[in-house]
């Protein structure tokens, strides 16, 4: 019961995703003014919106009146889905972190690194910046719920840095992260979108980030745990990815909503836009995971994952996929890893797992007891 | 132990690698079935790739032999009770069956976590038939028949000791062979500080531990009569927590622990929310395993809509001079509400159960022994007052005393049980069914014979006097599934029914001989229900027979002969006049590992999916097809979340009128499930006779447009 009370509360309150994610550590220091800069364009839109409803009229948002059920559905997963990193016994793998390789490390930390600063973005940014754009009060709930997760998925990160790494490797990895070329652009690309005022490739550059950019990442602990590495870990970027995979499935639904009542012309343009973001993002994920994998000797197979992943965001956002089947065989290991339900089998000595759903209480009835 | 992790692959990455092999029974074929060849594959290639590379060869079984006493991997006394031709034979006996590991994940199993390994764990030193020789040469102590009836149960598949048995018998550098302890807490400062020492030498060697926390005077009790000092039963949690993490195996795992408490504990709502997702840091628990005890009152009281009294323990133990898990709430209930010298508090029953359930769906806990239900088919001397860490162990214990110094001053009794489990389908199978059970017990009693947990001298006490021992079962759902039969249909009930009525009839005769061999039997028979004869009732005085003609004729092609009420009479004088050895005889624990490494279904529940997706911290994440299934009789493979929670309790039910201990119950919902739902299912379980619920567990699938495509297991 209280459970579901205090998760009301968080979605009462949406101001406090930002202000969690800054407790997510050093985050970025470069990348700080320019996110707040975005925050603050945010903001100013979300004011405008405000004197827009003025003008109107304020509804307060009726779940009995639902215009999109998909709104609902989403939202019932979301909150069923919801969970927080202190329930992973992180610690546990801390053995396993030990048996890694000095490169192997180093890859991984800077792996993290860069996942959180996509969810940094995507959570004080990205899907803040759709709220404004929301055709729906329900549709408004849900993004809120998707700017507050993303705040947590950052702050995960942190949680995995903290049981794992010495303060001085953590530091390093987030100077790395704001001086590494590729990943700079990225943010830069994404951030510029979000920006924009275009509504519509708003959702487009979410939808690839959520379904896309984040799985160069994805790729390592899904490796590591099909090679028994750092389970633990797998099973809370498990719970990332389940995350991830409803919220690009929903903004992409949202984004083929609004496409629907383009005009022809104003559809291919859009179309031809996102192929060329994609392409853009591709060439620049490609370098970036490049640079991050070669000294193990992975590239080949994230590129493909890669490939998959972006089949996979356009299809959310129901264009076809670019590439061929040729060149998206993913390694069965990690598609296999990837599946986001909670039907893994495990017991008390193998760890928590990433199975959780929150109940939904209903009191018995005299009929229940009649024995 | 040491483990041997398959390295990462710091080159290329070859596709086709033995993980990737077995991930793609994962994955529909081109032609939308199942892979299945692609694991045997992953299996063929994994011995290719990596077993035989990493195999240390020896000329000869004498060079292998000498090798492995000299460099203290092999106990020299195990070998010294044989002679080197009689070992030699029993090698070839083994190697003769042609062993082969059907699954990936058996061999993988079997080779990460039980073969013996090189000191550095690089290097593999016993095949899988070299393990189960090594097991029955120290199990049979000398007795060279034994031996080779161990040997020819194990290595074709119809028995498997538990974990600690078969991972440790023989080896010079071992844990112990048993795999369970339960222990009682007192409501004293040294009885807690015993327990604490006992979690940590218990976890080093192996063990799962459960701690009765029942008698602990609750929060805000007095101490030495002043009142409001007590802090209950939650920091003794967090001090178990913290033992438990400490103490772990070599960093092999991670000890396990679980505790239980009296639903009538007035720290119960307290001891339930440490579960709770967003409870605070302070009080969370995380790794430890809860259990409830609940006696039937509990229900009368949540039928009539009545709030249910908690009792302080503190009180109860100063009126009655027995600690309160000593005496039977439900008898005692309205005599402990109406004494004034008794604090109490209330809280509404029906709402207990709904929290219960609430929990459950958080967390899966906790587990939930039924007392008076236990306690009613309990054939010993004795109280039940707790469960195990997988709750089918349901033994009698005694509390012990100590001195300030932690000293015992009379030492109790408290429990240990070793287990193993008999695979249904190939046991169906067996040349002697009999033999089977009989050798199975016979193991079991050895474990027993030459267990002596000298750093929990209440734990080797209870051991020496009961010889308890725990037969389970596994493999149910694989063999109806082979026979075609559904689980849970009339059939698969009536058949669960008939199996479980022999297997008590032979697993008795032979711990009958075993007394009559030995010339004595466990401590306290004559104050059993074996011994007043009053057991054999429900055999002798009603025939059990199958109800379906598809029962009789599996039971007549195997030519097993079902115990008729004669055979029970001839039983019951054999038992009166010499005893039985075994306190304890059956319990039908969860089997996870070795379900894997013997291709079984685990226990005798249904599948939890047609490819399960396991994930161990020494494996990763593994798929595992269900025995036995196959692209064509893929219908008789419902998953036990299809199957719903009525037809499980249905055959555990038949199952559990001839097994003295417990059966590890866990119970699957699908995602659309609220904890009224639960609580039918626990009403359902408790009328049906159920003892014990182990895990609650739920499915939810992927929203639809988010999953993997062609993935086996996210598709009903």
């Amino acid at each position: 019961m209280d459970t579901q009370e205090t998760q009301a509360s968080v979605f009462d309150d949406p101001i406090d995703a930002p202000a969690l994610a800054e407790e997510a550590g050093p985050a970025i220091e470069a990348d700080r003014a320019e996110i707040q800069e975005a925050l603050d364009g945010a903001v100013q839109t979300e004011a405008q919106k405000r004197q827009h409803r003025h003008n109107h009229l304020v509804r307060a948002i009726n779940w009995n009146r639902i215009e999109d059920e998909k709104d609902l559905e989403v939202w019932n997963r979301l909150v069923n889905n919801f969970w927080l990193p202190e329930k992973v016994p992180l610690s546990n793998d801390i053995q396993s972190w030990a048996t890694l390789t000095e490169d192997e490390k180093l890859l991984t930390m800077r792996v993290f690194t860069g996942l959180t600063l996509l969810d940094t973005i995507q959570g004080t940014v990205g899907a803040v910046s759709l709220i404004p754009d929301a055709v729906t009060p329900h549709e408004e709930a849900v993004l809120t719920n998707i700017a507050f997760m993303e705040s947590v998925h950052a702050k995960s990160y942190s949680s995995i840095f903290s049981t794992l790494a010495s303060t001085k490797e953590i530091d390093d990895a987030f100077r790395w992260s704001t001086e590494n070329p590729y990943l700079q652009r990225k943010a830069e690309i994404i951030i510029g979108y979000y920006e924009g005022d275009d509504p519509l490739k708003r959702k487009v550059a979410s939808t690839l980030l959520e379904s896309f950019m984040f799985y160069s990442g994805f790729y390592l602990p899904m490796h590591w745990s099909s090679r028994a590495k750092l389970t633990n870990t797998a099973d809370m970027i498990r719970l990332i990815i389940r995350d991830e995979a409803v919220h690009g499935y929903y903004i992409g639904y949202k984004f083929q909503k609004g496409y629907e009542q383009l005009t022809p012309e104003k559809q291919a343009e859009l179309k031809d836009y996102t192929y060329s973001l994609l392409y853009e993002l591709y060439e620049n994920e490609s370098k970036y995971s490049a640079e991050l994998y070669d000294p193990v000797g992975l590239t080949e197979d994230v590129k493909k994952f890669l490939h998959y992943n972006a089949n996979k965001a356009l299809m959310n956002l129901g264009f076809e996929p670019l590439f061929p089947s040729t060149v998206t065989d993913v390694n069965p290991a990690i598609l296999s890893a990837l599946s986001p339900n909670a039907d893994e089998n495990h017991d008390f000595f193998s760890g928590s797992g990433s199975s959780y759903v929150i109940g939904k209480a209903e009191a018995t009835e005299d009929e229940d007891w009649d024995f | 132990m040491a483990t041997v992790t398959p390295e990462m692959t710091t080159g290329k990455t070859s596709a086709m690698d033995y993980h990737a092999l077995n991930a793609m029974l994962n994955l529909y074929g081109p032609d939308g079935k199942i892979q299945f060849e692609k694991d045997r594959e992953a299996a063929n290639q994994y011995f290719l790739q990596h077993v035989n590379q990493n195999t240390v060869f020896f000329h000869s079984l004498k060079e292998k032999l000498d090798y492995l006493v000299e460099n203290d991997y092999y106990e020299k006394e195990v070998l010294d009770q044989y002679s080197f031709e009689f070992i030699k034979s029993l090698m070839k006996r083994a190697y003769g069956y042609k062993f082969r590991f059907p699954t990936f994940l058996g061999a993988f199993k079997y080779y990460t976590s039980y073969t013996l390994k090189t000191f550095d764990g690089k290097r593999y030193l016993e095949r899988y038939e070299d393990r189960v020789v090594n097991v029955a040469l120290a199990l049979a102590a000398g007795d060279e028949t034994l031996a080779e009836h161990i040997v020819d149960e194990v290595v074709n598949g119809r028995f498997q000791p538990a974990t600690p048995t078969f991972l440790n018998a023989g080896k010079k550098q071992r844990g112990e062979l048993v795999s369970c302890f339960l222990l009682r807490i007192e409501d004293n400062m040294e009885s807690i500080g015993r327990s604490i020492n006992s979690a940590l030498q218990l976890s080093k060697r192996g063990g799962g531990v459960a701690f009765n926390l029942t008698n602990i005077r609750e929060y805000g009790a007095p101490i030495k009569q002043i009142q409001n000092q007590s802090s209950g039963v939650i920091p003794v949690m967090k001090l178990f927590e913290d033992s438990f993490s400490y103490a772990n195996q070599l960093g092999a795992r991670q000890g396990a622990g679980a505790v239980y408490l009296q639903a009538h504990h007035p720290d119960i709502m307290r001891f339930l929310d440490t579960k709770r997702e967003n409870a605070d840091e302070k009080i969370r628990i995380k790794t430890l395993s809860l259990g409830v005890v609940v006696p039937d009152i509990t229900f009368e009281l949540a039928k009539k809509g009545e709030d249910m009294y908690l009792f302080s323990p503190y009180d109860v133990e100063r009126v009655y001079g027995v600690p309160f898990s000593d005496i039977s709430v439900t008898e005692k209930y309205h005599e402990m509400v109406d004494d004034p010298r008794i604090t109490k508090t209330k809280i509404n029953a029906r709402e207990f159960f709904q929290t219960l359930a609430e929990i459950q769906f958080e967390s899966g806990y906790p587990y939930i022994m039924f007392e008076d239900t236990v306690n009613r088919e309990n054939p010993i001397d004795g109280r039940i007052n707790m469960s195990n860490l997988c709750s089918e162990i349901l033994q009698v214990n005694t509390p012990s005393t100590y001195d300030d110094d932690l000293d015992y001053v009379s030492v109790g009794k408290d429990i240990s049980c070793n287990l193993g489990s008999m695979n249904i389908a190939l046991s169906m199978d067996s040349p002697d069914f009999g033999k089977t059970v009989e050798t199975a017990i016979r193991a079991l009693t050895a474990v027993s014979d030459q267990s002596n947990i000298g750093s929990v001298p209440s734990i080797a006490r209870g051991n020496d006097m009961s010889h308890a021992i725990g037969l389970g079962q596994m493999n149910l759902h694989g063999y109806l599934g082979r026979e075609r039969i559904f689980y849970g249909s009339e059939e698969g009930i009536d058949f669960t029914n008939i199996y479980f009525y022999t297997v008590l009839f032979h697993a008795l005769r032979a711990s009958n001989r075993i007394a009559q061999e030995k010339g004595r039997t466990f401590e306290g028979f004559e104050r059993s229900k074996y011994a007043t004869g009053e057991f054999f009732d429900k055999y002798t005085e009603q025939e059990w027979k199958p109800a379906t003609a598809r029962v009789q004729e599996l039971f007549d092609k195997a030519e097993i002969h079902i115990p008729t009420q004669d055979d029970w009479r001839e039983l019951k004088a054999l038992v009166q006049q010499h005893g039985i050895y075994n306190q304890n005889l059956q319990a039908v624990p969860p089997t996870g590992s070795i379900s894997y490494i013997n291709n079984s279904t685990s226990s005798i529940h249904p599948i939890a999916a047609k490819i399960e997706i396991r994930k161990e911290g020494k494996l990763g994440r593994v798929y595992y097809p269900a025995p036995f299934m196959t692209n064509d009789n893929l219908e008789y493979f419902q998953d036990a979340y299809e199957i719903g929670p009525e037809k499980i309790i249905d055959t555990y039910a038949a199952a559990t009128q001839h097994v003295d201990q417990g059966l590890s119950l866990t119970l699957f919902f699908k995602d659309t499930a609220t904890t009224r739902d639960i609580n039918r299912a626990q009403i359902y379980a408790w009328r049906k006779g159920i003892k014990t619920i182990y895990y609650v567990r739920l499915r939810q699938l992927a929203l639809e447009g988010t999953e993997v495509d062609g993935c086996v297991s996210c598709m009903l």
